[in-house]
């Protein structure tokens, strides 16, 4: 039961860190609360679904972004649109704040600031996809130690 | 309500007794069961409002719809997913729809969002199937667009459990003030 508890602490501590520093929001608090007993995997496959998401989003900005003829910002726009859309679903909170900013760019059709819009959003992306793995590795020990997810409010 | 009402006046003319009598028509009953602890609650998915209610839900991103459809069932709905539009009205077809609600996402490719409305408008009544809008802007103007095409609601993005509850109980005690 000690090494339970040990890694049920590390867990709503690591999972406290992620909120506070701006990682995640509440919508990802909601998220987890869905998790149930039917659908014990929830999270993570929403979670993946993200990952996904992002990786083809941002190829698209990229290849978009580097049109040496012309850029077409609206078509870049639209990937932000629907990247801001999914942050915002999944509480990614980072992520979206850079989405927010990144649509400005492309309105005043800003090359410059796109590109180091897309910098960012690629550098939070990745920097998400770790903490989350390592959230989710979290939950694994606990599970396999025979413990339950604590609910972090 | 077909009734009647009727005065038995006495010898002074002022009313003596009453009596009333109103005709109900038996109707199939659809239970309601507010949750008298109010929105306030921390559970609004202990509502029979929604046990086995029928959705049919229209979203082309997969985690958006991964997400809602979640949410409903954690509401106690029975969830039909789609991807798209033309899904959408392919499953509502021409006759009777199993569905009671049709929740839909604005900002869908191809056919949007206002288009499946409109034409399930065209060919069903006002009432069935309920459609509720979800979109990441609901401004005036949507909702505005929104009731004039015949939508009877419409849920802010992202999707939270409280927001679906919510406007899922007002759409359906409209609907049921008949």
């Amino acid at each position: 039961m000690d090494v339970v508890n040990q890694l049920q602490r590390q867990f709503i501590d690591y999972s406290a860190s992620l909120h506070r520093e701006g990682f995640l929001d509440d919508q990802f608090t909601q998220l987890q609360k869905l998790q149930d007993d039917n659908s014990p995997d929830f999270v993570v496959e929403v979670a993946s679904l993200f990952f996904e998401d992002c990786e083809k989003l941002i190829n698209n900005m990229a290849r978009a972004l580097e049109q040496q003829q012309g850029v077409d910002f609206r078509q870049v726009d639209a990937s932000v649109h629907q990247l801001k859309g999914s942050s915002s679903s999944i509480g990614a909170m980072r992520v979206k704040d850079v989405c927010v900013a990144f649509r400005s760019f492309c309105e005043a059709q800003n090359r410059e600031g796109c590109l180091r819009c897309l910098q960012q959003v690629t550098h939070e992306y990745s920097l998400l996809k770790n903490k989350l793995q390592t959230l989710f590795r979290l939950q694994q020990q606990i599970l396999a130690a025979g413990g339950s997810i604590p609910v972090v409010e | 309500m077909h009734g009647n009402i009727w005065v038995v006046q006495n010898p002074q003319g002022s009313a003596q007794s009453m009596a009333l009598v109103i005709r109900f028509q038996l109707r199939p009953s659809v239970s309601i069961t507010i949750n008298e602890l109010g929105e306030s609650s921390d559970q609004p998915c202990s509502n029979s409002l929604f046990k086995g209610l029928q959705v049919l839900l229209a979203d082309d991103d997969d985690l958006n719809r991964a997400v809602t459809r979640k949410l409903l069932e954690k509401l106690g709905c029975s969830v039909s997913a789609v991807t798209s539009g033309f899904e959408c009205l392919t499953s509502i077809g021409p006759a009777s729809s199993p569905f009671q609600i049709v929740i839909l996402e604005l900002q869908m490719p191809e056919l949007d969002g206002f288009e499946v409305a409109m034409r399930i408008r065209k060919f069903r009544s006002r009432n069935w199937p309920l459609i509720v809008a979800m979109t990441a802007s609901a401004d005036d103007d949507t909702w505005e667009r929104c009731s004039q095409i015949g939508i009877n609601g419409v849920i802010r993005k992202p999707v939270l459990l409280q927001g679906i509850a919510i406007e899922l109980r007002k759409v359906l005690m409209q609907a049921n003030k008949v």
